[in-house]
């Protein structure tokens, strides 16, 4: 409960003293970590491994990069629009991907990314094809408001988006909903014989969890002035996967956490080679056989009592 | 009217035939064992009645309403539950949050995903009733998959003790236990059978249990009934004999 409010502060308090450039990187970083956060509620809590989450991520960012292009719809309207709508669309998806359990889930999530992938490349009037959307505006609005158009803005209009997100989903998984979705994930036959209806909980945190998904690629679109197909490949979807991993499944703040390295090592790597993925694989392995739990799961089990 | 009708119930897996035209009454207030040498059906059976498999043939008719074609989590609903043949419990939840979630799918408000104080109190309460009556209190906090397994398998009762069903299946309550354990267990469970508000069928392989805490015995060989009556009764029958007892009586 505690650090959370202490990651809280220290993220709004560090605009104030990082260079333009840091600003980019740590918005981008936020719009990752809540990108991740959104997968964590289907990994971490329900065990559902996504290997297409970047089609959720994908959507949203087209989604919102057509709404600011061709309509006046103020920026936060259409990035939450973007996420609502991601989510809506995802129902679908979920019912047909929970036919299947395990690896079959996740090949089915895959499956549906590329079919998108492979639309987005086709439906040019939409997506621009291989082109992309380029010159997203960041829409003023309602009445005028326009303090997003600066690096610092967009940081902080990010950082509410996460800030909010996060509350919501903490709120989630602690609640009654989140307690079934702990029970599928420890035992999912022992959940239908206690009585519930686990394929309508599991669409249900499919829904939630590309809307989430959805916003963060809604806020990425805008916060880039791009959407292209590249948010919406299979590449992505490792990726993200691996910042849950590294950061600490069922967590909610590890994920976020595992977004901001991420990022950072891609960063300092890539100064000094262009295999820094290579390297990152590295730091991917340690990580799953010497700290399971992920960073956060090895800073709690440091601080146990600093430690929600 | 009996709370479990069960009509020539059949299923069959291609030529096999696993159960075999099983009728059956149980009335309220009534502990039936089902007994029967290894693959007689009586798995297959509870399967059948909480819908995990869907049979062939025949019906189930539960507290007056046919049941036959509802999925297992809605017969669930009805006011059936069950324990597993093979330990099933949520094994990095504390022994507690296991009942507290099979206590919780009573509620109405059982999904709401934002809140729900009232339904973790609720639950609560009734979960710790459960404990109490099995004597689990002390363990509560402890994670279910490193429980022993005796207390595993009666937090298993407990969790469905706390969903107040109307029928409670038991699926070899004593399965893999010591024999310290399942003289243990059986007297829990024989406590709890005694004060009369609940109506059981429970699967078991020991016979001992089997006459300790039945009112009336059902015997299943290769799928079907082939005797049907008090433990008396079965002790006598020389079908059942010949079958499987052995003569243990």
């Amino acid at each position: 409960m505690r650090f959370p409010l202490a990651v809280a502060v220290v993220l709004a308090l560090l605009p104030l003293g990082l260079p333009p450039y840091a600003m980019t990187l740590l918005t981008e970083a936020l719009i990752l970590g809540l990108f991740a956060m959104s997968l964590d509620l289907m990994v971490g809590y329900a065990r559902l491994i996504s290997f297409g989450h970047a089609a959720a991520y994908g959507f949203g960012a087209y989604a919102s990069g057509n709404f600011l292009l061709h309509t006046s719809m103020p920026l936060p309207c259409a990035v939450l629009l973007s996420g609502l709508l991601g989510g809506v669309v995802a129902i679908p998806v979920g019912w047909v991907c929970t036919q299947a359990r395990g690896i079959s889930f996740s090949m089915l999530t895959l499956a549906y990314a590329q079919l998108l992938y492979a639309v987005a490349f086709k439906w040019t009037a939409v997506t621009g094809a291989s082109d992309g959307l380029a010159g997203i505006p960041r829409n003023p609005g309602p009445f005028g408001v326009t303090w997003w158009d600066t690096k610092a803005g967009f940081y902080y209009l990010t950082f509410a988006y996460l800030a909010c997100a996060f509350l919501l989903c903490r709120d989630l998984v602690r609640s009654p909903f989140g307690a079934v979705l702990r029970g599928i994930r420890e035992n999912e036959a022992k959940t239908i014989a206690l009585g519930y209806n686990t394929r309508r909980y599991k669409i249900a945190i499919v829904a939630i969890s590309y809307g989430f998904a959805g916003l963060a690629g809604a806020l990425y679109a805008p916060f880039a002035g791009f959407a292209n197909t590249e948010l919406l490949f299979w590449l992505l979807s490792g990726q993200v996967l691996i910042m849950v991993i590294v950061g600490g499944t069922g967590t909610l703040i590890g994920p976020i956490i595992g977004a901001i390295f991420f990022l950072y090592v891609q960063q300092k790597l890539s100064n000094y080679t262009d295999s820094w993925a290579l390297f990152f694989g590295v730091i991917f392995i340690a990580v799953v056989l010497f700290m399971p739990e992920g960073i956060w799961g090895l800073l709690r089990s440091r601080f146990p009592r600093r430690a929600a | 009217m009996a709370l479990l009708e069960l009509d020539d119930l059949t299923k069959r897996y291609g030529g096999i035939v696993a159960v075999d035209h099983v009728t059956m009454r149980l009335e309220q207030g009534e502990v039936r064992a089902v007994i029967g040498p290894n693959g007689a059906g009586k798995t297959s059976l509870f399967h059948l009645i909480t819908g995990v498999v869907k049979a062939t043939e025949g019906s189930v008719r539960f507290a007056g309403q046919d049941l036959s074609s509802m999925p297992a989590h809605q017969r669930c609903q009805r006011g059936m539950s069950r324990t597993f043949q093979l330990t099933s419990l949520f094994p990095e939840l504390s022994a507690r949050d296991n009942i507290s979630l099979a206590a919780q799918s009573r509620d109405a408000k059982r999904w709401i995903p934002f809140g729900g104080g009232a339904v973790f109190r609720d639950a609560a309460r009734r979960g710790d009733e459960a404990l109490q009556r099995l004597g689990l209190t002390h363990i509560a906090e402890r994670p279910a998959g490193l429980l022993s397994h005796g207390d595993q398998r009666l937090l298993e009762v407990a969790m469905a003790l706390a969903q107040q069903p109307k029928l409670l299946l038991l699926d070899e309550p004593t399965q893999g236990l010591s024999v310290e354990e399942t003289a243990q267990a059986v007297d829990v469970l024989a406590g709890l059978f005694a004060a009369g508000d609940l109506t059981v069928l429970l699967v078991e392989h020991d016979m001992e249990v089997v006459f300790r805490l039945a009112h009336k015995i059902t015997v299943l060989h290769r799928g079907a009934v082939i005797a049907d009556g008090d433990p008396e009764t079965i002790k006598a029958d020389e079908g059942v004999q010949n079958a499987y007892l052995g003569g243990f009586a």
